[in-house]
């Protein structure tokens, strides 16, 4: 009767089990044909979510890309150089004195409702954003800045001073008025929370449909006015797990990957089909030096006020070797403040010019300077006695920032000055940043396509706001100024790269690289993407719609296989099972190694070491007979 | 009738205690988190170009400006009046995050305990009857192995072999789309519930295993079988019911942990849940958000081990003064 009970308890146990395989496999099979119905998806993995699809709450880069493939700006970044490029807008005209800007807008452009989208609508959207004071839009529009529509497709900007304005062009998206006006008086809480699907929007897709923390749907919009994209939908799929990202592209489940570290790239090269998009990114690695005069607490190493210091320790770090072993090859070593990626603004160094890596001369050059070599191995600063010791702390927002800085600190170890490293939180770094209270840091930067934000950081003024070490330099402030105010793009060029000129030369941070970053994409799924800017871009919207209304599914009937997973891996499961001898292994081991290049077969060998070490105790472990009164 | 009052007072005095927890928590949680460096605002400003004057007003907006102690009496109103307040990062309602977050946390969670308690349980329970038999060396051995490597590690393995290797479970979310239907979920479910039970079947296991091995060294149980009980109705009848004691509670408190979510396993399959809700918030210094969480889940807790008090009381007569 003992042992029946037992009995009944493995028989329900397997009876479930069975229901649960079948209910799996159904599944599967469910999965597979939902996928199937609605047309063309393209599915997009990224790392980052879309916590609030609100676009006055846009914060988050997958944010940005959610609002840059629904809406249209006036004038567009170009998808060659990210220059102001005609978008909603054919033209901008200043008058003489560059105060009053005129702006034809197109007249052949639907909202996503069937509305007609007029100048209104943008003069709207600027007066909305004035109003509100949504930060990062703001920042576009000069103090006093008005807006006029004469007619419904003439806008009419006028500032008290001369601007730039549209040929920023300002990164701000135009929304329709008709859904916003209700909206103008409400406290920005509000505004923010506003949630409506579909989105009324004028570019390709809006989003339909929104889970929470997982997906995200984009539809097509069937008022679009430009070139019609070729899916029908998109969806943007969140992995909080890179290497699951990894298998996810690798079973088909998405098609594109974004946001990758370059930790994973062996793996991802080792994929067939599978291809990587290495893009020059729009931040770079800073290691920024502390000027002191933020406040009581702040007491920068004083060395650090000797331009020869600055330039040794630029001389002495091997920025390939950084871009080499903690990007793994991922990105280029860094120049100037303004990133390449803003093609028609950075400056390229001269070769022979650049600072060179070249420990010797960097010891040479501290000699010179009259830093004595301590016992220890470290410099003594003449004027106060003390060693040259820095404090460096790393954020932790930063990929390869810890790695860097103890890189860093070996090679400043060559040079007799001791770098001591500090991981810490963003949160922590802003601290110091603001109380002054460390020596260097690493973090990072990024911006606009326009060099006019990078540029304004390093100006005297934003000490105690955005100034990483508050220096402060006269000829760089008044270039800073002039560039400014410059109206001729040429002459404004002169000057931008005057100003990256100089901070190469007077070292108040050193740019440690670009780091790139990295997507990936299934060849054999989708093709045609166009990146943006031209080459070297972006696959997913980060400044354009244009990659993905360029997407193309390979093939009608391959593209509804994508959503279900069972479906496209037979072909590679197949020939991955076979590898359970050495031969095959090492091929098994190239198509599955990724997650950090460990093959399955290890895996399996380790599992199947486990199971037998546990049974080898099992057995060996006779109990003792007085310990039952019952036998088995 | 006097029996039924002392019941009733050995409720309301537990009530009690439990409410001046939940308020004492309450009060630790707003301060526990302004501690940490950093100015949500301004971290918020260096992303949004934020000019001095809009970051004023953005701190004027998340109430950042006033006093600590004026934040305070305003967090204490708002949250007794059941206003959590919105996310200082995305804008959204703190409420209406979390309830998005609280299903899944609760099924992977609860399903996951369960199955953990269940099978903990069950082996214990024949572990511990017949100590030193192949089973118990066996469930001990296998299930403490299993306790001791890190979650991460067994979920990454999971993944990669059954998802990744094999192809029989997508490689992490929750479901397919929002419409995915509870065959899609539970398609989902299987790795992270996998993980997380295959993890902490030991601890049940253990408690039970031992609790079983020294109730049956007691002398009832030498009486029950002097009597002439069978081995399975002395198991079942004088064992069983004093040995499933401890592990009552510990089962009880476990549930409470539920809504504390698991940060390890939500992020290796991608599941929206409450731990990776507050790893973010942590990261961003979201104070509302983290304090909704960890009121929700301190609060759960709370109620949990209220319950249990109560409740073993009355599942062991022992124990029943106030």
């Amino acid at each position: 009767m003992g042992r029946g009970n037992f009995g009944r308890w493995r028989s329900r146990a397997a009876l479930g089990v069975a229901v649960a395989a079948v209910a799996m496999t159904g599944g599967l099979a469910t999965a597979t044909s939902a996928q199937a119905e609605g047309g063309t998806t393209l599915t997009i993995g990224t790392t980052v979510a879309i916590d609030n699809p609100n676009i006055w709450a846009v914060n988050s880069t997958t944010e940005w890309e959610s609002v840059t493939l629904q809406y249209d700006m006036m004038l567009k970044f170009s998808d060659e150089d990210l220059s102001a490029a005609p978008s909603l807008a054919t033209g901008c005209e200043p008058n003489a004195d560059f105060r009053v800007w005129t702006c034809s807008i197109r007249d052949d452009v639907k909202w996503s409702d069937g509305t007609p989208l007029t100048a209104k609508d943008i003069a709207f959207t600027y007066q909305f954003v004035i109003d509100h004071g949504f930060g990062y839009f703001t920042s576009y529009f000069p103090k006093g800045s008005t807006f006029e529509t004469p007619d419904d497709y003439t806008l009419v900007w006028t500032t008290p001073k001369p601007m730039r304005g549209p040929q920023l062009p300002p990164w701000v998206y135009i929304v329709p008025e008709h859904i916003w006006a209700p909206y103008a008086d409400k406290p920005n809480k509000e505004i923010k929370q506003a949630s409506m699907f579909p989105t009324v929007a004028s570019g390709p897709y809006v989003m339909t449909a929104a889970d929470p923390g997982q997906s995200w749907t984009f539809e097509r919009n069937p008022n679009f006015w430009g070139e019609a994209p070729h899916y029908d939908t998109i969806v943007y799929r969140l992995y909080t797990n890179q290497e699951a990202m990894v298998q996810a592209l690798k079973s088909g489940e998405i098609q594109i990957a974004e946001n990758l570290e370059s930790s994973l790239l062996p793996a991802l090269e080792s994929i067939p089909n599978v291809a990587v998009q290495r893009v020059t990114a729009d931040t770079w690695i800073n290691l920024a030096f502390n000027f002191g005069g933020q406040g009581p607490d702040s007491n920068p190493l004083p060395a650090l006020q000797d331009l020869q210091v600055r330039k040794a320790i630029a001389m002495a770090i091997d920025k390939q070797a950084i871009v080499d072993k903690v990007y793994l090859g991922a990105g280029a070593p860094g120049e100037t403040i303004v990133r390449p990626l803003s093609v028609y603004w950075h400056l390229d160094i001269p070769d022979d010019q650049v600072i060179p890596y070249d420990p010797a001369a960097a010891n040479a050059m501290l000699d010179e300077a009259g830093y004595p070599m301590g016992p220890d191995g470290i410099r003594l600063d003449p004027a106060t006695g003390q060693p040259l010791i820095l404090r460096l702390p790393t954020s932790n927002d930063t990929p390869g920032s810890e790695a860097a800085g103890r890189m860093i600190a070996s090679f400043l170890e060559q040079v007799g000055i001791k770098a001591e490293v500090q991981p810490v939180s963003a949160g922590k770094v802003y601290d110091m940043q603001q109380s002054g209270d460390f020596d260097a840091y690493i973090w990072y930067w990024s911006g606009d396509p326009d060099p006019n934000y990078q540029l304004s950081v390093f100006t005297s003024d934003q000490c105690g706001d955005l100034s990483d070490g508050c220096w402060k330099d006269a000829t760089y402030d008044a270039l800073y100024a002039q560039q400014g105010e410059e109206m001729n793009q040429d002459a404004r060029l002169a000057l931008v790269k005057q100003a990256q000129q100089y901070v190469y030369d007077q070292v108040p941070a050193i740019v440690i690289a670009y780091p790139n970053s990295i997507a990936a994409y299934r060849t054999d799924l989708v093709t045609g993407i166009v990146p943006v800017p031209a080459g070297d871009g972006y696959l997913t919207p980060m400044y354009s719609y244009t990659s993905l209304v360029t997407a193309t599914p390979v093939g009608a009937e391959e593209a509804t296989d994508n959503g279900g997973d069972s479906a496209s891996t037979p072909a590679e499961t197949d020939s991955d099972s076979a590898g359970s001898d050495q031969a095959a292994g090492q091929e098994a081991s190239a198509d599955t190694g990724s997650g950090g290049g460990i093959p399955a077969w290890v895996w399996i060998v380790v599992i199947v070491a486990i199971v037998l070490v546990v049974a080898f105790v099992v057995i060996r472990r006779r109990p003792a007979a007085a310990d039952r009164p019952d036998s088995e | 009738m006097s029996r039924g009052a002392g019941r009733l007072t050995f409720v309301a005095r537990k009530a009690g205690w439990a409410l001046l927890t939940l308020a004492f928590i309450l009060a630790v949680n707003f301060f526990l988190f302004r501690i940490m460096p950093g100015d949500p605002a301004a971290l918020l400003a260096r992303s949004q170009r934020l000019s001095p004057e809009a970051l004023a007003a953005q701190r004027a907006e998340f109430g950042l400006d006033q006093p600590l102690l004026a934040q305070f009496v305003t967090y204490m109103r708002e949250t007794v009046s059941g206003n959590l307040g919105v996310s200082l990062v995305s804008g959204l309602d703190v409420t209406q995050l979390i309830v998005s977050r609280l299903w899944p946390t609760i099924l992977l969670l609860g399903v996951g305990t369960a199955l953990a308690a269940g099978i903990g349980v069950i082996g214990g329970i024949r572990g511990g009857w017949r100590r030193g038999s192949s089973f118990d060396s066996g469930s001990l051995y296998t299930s403490l192995v299993l306790y001791s490597t890190p979650e991460g590690w067994l979920g990454m393995l999971l993944l990669l072999t059954f998802a990744g290797f094999l192809g029989w479970f997508p490689a992490g979310g929750f479901r397919s789309s929002a419409d995915g239907g509870p065959v899609d979920v539970l398609q989902h479910l299987a790795l992270p519930v996998l993980a997380l039970s295959l993890g902490y079947v030991g601890q049940y296991l253990l408690v039970m295993r031992s609790s079983m091995i020294e109730v049956k060294s007691m002398p009832y149980i030498a009486l029950a079988r002097a009597k002439g009980l069978t081995d399975p109705d002395v198991r079942r009848r004088h064992a069983l019911p004093n040995a499933v004691l401890p592990i009552f509670t510990l089962v009880v408190l476990s549930a409470g942990f539920i809504l504390g979510g698991a940060i390890v396993i939500e992020t290796v399959f991608s599941w929206p849940g409450l731990g990776l809700l507050t790893y973010e918030a942590i990261n961003t210094l979201d104070y509302p958000v983290l304090q909704g969480v960890f009121l929700v889940s301190s609060g759960a807790v709370i109620f949990t081990a209220f319950l249990a008090d109560i409740t073993y009381g009355l599942l062991d007569p022992r124990v029943r003064s106030a």
